[in-house]
C-alpha cells in the first residue's frame, strides 16, 4: 500500500504514530506525562502484542538505516518504554507529587529516534 | 586505606564517619540558604578548584569544539583540539571589542571567526587575520590572541581552572584520588545522553540527594527502591566510604534478589534475551569485564552491590555501576537555585530490543530524576523556613558530612594549598 506509514501488516497501529510513535524521547515522554491512564493502556495492550513481531521485523533491516516505514514502526516500539513507565513502575501516568510541566531538558537524546 | 570488613553485613551499626576522620556534631544549614556564603563559595571555590568540563571524546578530531558556561559567575568558555592535537581552553570572548567569538553548542572550527567584525583565530588562539588591519594602530597581533584559560586532561576529563595561574597543578589537586581511579575504562565514553534542569533549590541539596541512598526506599519507592533495599537491608546501608583529601567515594548496597515480574510484558519483552541482570550495560562484556574488575569498581567486592558514588570536589560526581558509569554535574546560579546536568552512556544498539532497553533506562533515570527534583526543591523551601540551623547526619550520609566539612574549609582557606592540607 503506498503511503503507508508503516510496513504491510501493523496498519492497525497508525493511529498511534502522531502520539506514541513520535520521533524523539522528549515528545513521547509528554505524550505520557499528558496521557490519562485509560489512554495509556490502550496503546500498552495494543502494542506489546504486536511488539515482538515488530522487533523481530526490524532486526531484519540495519538499525542504523532503516527504511522510512520500519523506522516509524521502531518509534512505536520505543513508545513503549514511555508506556510501561506508567503501567510496570508508577500504576498511573506519571510519578507520584513530581511536576508536569517540568524544568528538565533532555538536551542530547540517544543518536537514534532518542 | 581504610577498610570496613563486617562479618554481618548491616547486623549492626557503621561506622563510616569514624573511620573517614570526621566529627559527629549536627551539620550547619546556613550555607544552604546564605547569600554571603554563596559569595564566598564563588570566589574561594569555584574560582580557585579544577572544574571538570568535559570529556575528550566531544572533541575528538582538530577543531573540534564545545562551549561550556562556567557557573556561578557565568564565565563562557571555549575548550577544542588544535591542529598539534592538544586540549584548549580559551573565555569566549574577542580580543577586539569583546563579543563572544562562538554561539553556545558544539562543532568544528579550525578557523574560529568573531561574528562582528571577523576577527578570525586558529584554533591554538592565535589571531590569524584582521579585516583592515592598517586602520588600527599598530596592533600587536601575536598579544591578540583568545585569551587561554587553565586547562588540563586527566583519564579523559577535561578540567578548567578560573585562576590565571592555578596554585596548584591538577595532579595536586586530584591527589591520592587520581591513583585510585587511574585505568578506569569509561565504556561508551563518545555516546552521552544529557538532562539538564534549573532547579529551586542550593546546589549542595542537590548534590546531598545523590550521595547517599538513605533516601530511597522512601523517595524511589516504586522506581529503583528495589534495586537499592531488601529485607536485610531495609534502610540501605553503606558498602564502603572513604575520604581522599577533598574527594570521596561511597559505595552502596544492592538487592542481587530483584526479579522481573512475568506480567510485566514490556520489561520481559526487552529483558529475556538479554544476558545482563542490571537495567542496561554500556558495552561488550569483554568492555565489561575490565571496567567491572577495576579495584575502584565495586571496591569491597560485594555481590550486594548497586553502585558507587565518586566526588570531585567541588560539583562532579563520577557514579559506576553494574552497567557502566554515569556524571552529575551540580552547578550554583544564586544561594537557592541551580542548575543541575546528568549524562549517562550507552553503546551502539544492535537490535530493536536493545535500543528498546537503552529507551527504558532513559525512561527509569528521567523518573528517578524528576522523584529527586520534587524532592530538592521541598527541602530548599523548609531549609529557607529558617526553623532549624543545623541537620542531623547519620552514618549512611557521611558523604554530606565531608562535602561540608571541606566546603568550610575552602571558604576560609587563604590558599588552595592550605585548603588541600
Amino acid at each position: 500500500m503506498s503511503g503507508a506509514r508503516l510496513p504491510e501488516g501493523f496498519g492497525d497501529l497508525e493511529r498511534y504514530c502522531d502520539t506514541w510513535g513520535l520521533h524523539t524521547t522528549r515528545e513521547r515522554h509528554a505524550v505520557r506525562c499528558g496521557s490519562t491512564m485509560e489512554e495509556i493502556r490502550d496503546f500498552y495492550d495494543a502494542m506489546t502484542d504486536r511488539a515482538a513481531e515488530a522487533c523481530d521485523l526490524i532486526d531484519s533491516y540495519a538499525l542504523d538505516s532503516l527504511p522510512p516505514q520500519v523506522n516509524n514502526l521502531m518509534a512505536l516500539v520505543l513508545g513503549l518504554a514511555q508506556a510501561h513507565v506508567a503501567v510496570e513502575i508508577h500504576g498511573q501516568p506519571r510519578a507520584p507529587g513530581t511536576p508536569w510541566p517540568n524544568s528538565l531538558k533532555i538536551v542530547r537524546g540517544l543518536p537514534m529516534l532518542g | 586505606m581504610n577498610v570496613n570488613t563486617m562479618a554481618k553485613p548491616f547486623a549492626g551499626v557503621t561506622t563510616f564517619t569514624q573511620s573517614c576522620g570526621l566529627g559527629t556534631a549536627p551539620v550547619p544549614l546556613e550555607p544552604y540558604r546564605s547569600a554571603a556564603f554563596f559569595e564566598r563559595e564563588r570566589t574561594q571555590v569555584f574560582e580557585r578548584a579544577w572544574l571538570v568540563a568535559g570529556r575528550v571524546e566531544e572533541i575528538p578530531n582538530y577543531g573540534d569544539y564545545i562551549t561550556v558556561n562556567l557557573l556561578p559567575g557565568n564565565v563562557p568558555a571555549i575548550i577544542n583540539r588544535g591542529k598539534d592535537g592538544t586540549v584548549r581552553a580559551f573565555y569566549n570572548t574577542c580580543s577586539h571589542r569583546g563579543s563572544q567569538v562562538l554561539d553556545a553548542g558544539a562543532g568544528n572550527a579550525k578557523r574560529i571567526v568573531c561574528p562582528y567584525h571577523a576577527w578570525t583565530y586558529a584554533a591554538d588562539g592565535d589571531v590569524v587575520s584582521i579585516p583592515d588591519e592598517p586602520s588600527f594602530f599598530n596592533v600587536d597581533k601575536k598579544a591578540c590572541g583568545l585569551s587561554r584559560m587553565s586547562v588540563d586532561v586527566w583519564e579523559g576529563w577535561i578540567f578548567v581552572n578560573l585562576q590565571k595561574q592555578p596554585e596548584v597543578g591538577l595532579q595536586e589537586f586530584l591527589g591520592t584520588f587520581a591513583d585510585r581511579l587511574a585505568g578506569v575504562p569509561y565504556v561508551a565514553a563518545d555516546r552521552p545522553i544529557v538532562l539538564q534542569a534549573d532547579l529551586d533549590a542550593n546546589w549542595k541539596v542537590v548534590q546531598d540527594a545523590f550521595i547517599e541512598s538513605y533516601h530511597i526506599p522512601a523517595i524511589h519507592k516504586k522506581t529503583i527502591a528495589e534495586t537499592f533495599s531488601s529485607d536485610e537491608n531495609k534502610f540501605a546501608r553503606l558498602l564502603d566510604a572513604r575520604v581522599f583529601g577533598p574527594h570521596r567515594t561511597v559505595s552502596m548496597y544492592g538487592n542481587p534478589a530483584m526479579s522481573i515480574d512475568p506480567a510485566h510484558k514490556v520489561t520481559m519483552l526487552a529483558y529475556a534475551s538479554g544476558d545482563t541482570g542490571s537495567l542496561i550495560s554500556a558495552g561488550t562484556s569483554a568492555q565489561m569485564d575490565a571496567f567491572l574488575r577495576h579495584d575502584a569498581v565495586n571496591p569491597t567486592g560485594s555481590d550486594c552491590w548497586s553502585m558507587d558514588v565518586n566526588n570531585i570536589f567541588p560539583n562532579t560526581q563520577i557514579d559506576f555501576g553494574p552497567g557502566g558509569f554515569w556524571v552529575h554535574q551540580f552547578w550554583p546560579l544564586t544561594e537557592n537555585t541551580s542548575r543541575y546536568e546528568v549524562k549517562f552512556y550507552v553503546p551502539e544498539p544492535l537490535t530493536a530490543r536493545q535500543r528498546l532497553q537503552q529507551e527504558m533506562y532513559v525512561a527509569r533515570v528521567i523518573e528517578v530524576v524528576l522523584e529527586d527534583l520534587a524532592n530538592v526543591a521541598r527541602t530548599q523551601r523548609g531549609i529557607d523556613s529558617g526553623g532549624n540551623d543545623f541537620m542531623q547526619i547519620q552514618d549512611s550520609e557521611v558523604g554530606i558530612r565531608h562535602s561540608m566539612d571541606q566546603l568550610l574549609k575552602w571558604v576560609d582557606a587563604p590558599s588552595v594549598t592550605e585548603a588541600l592540607r
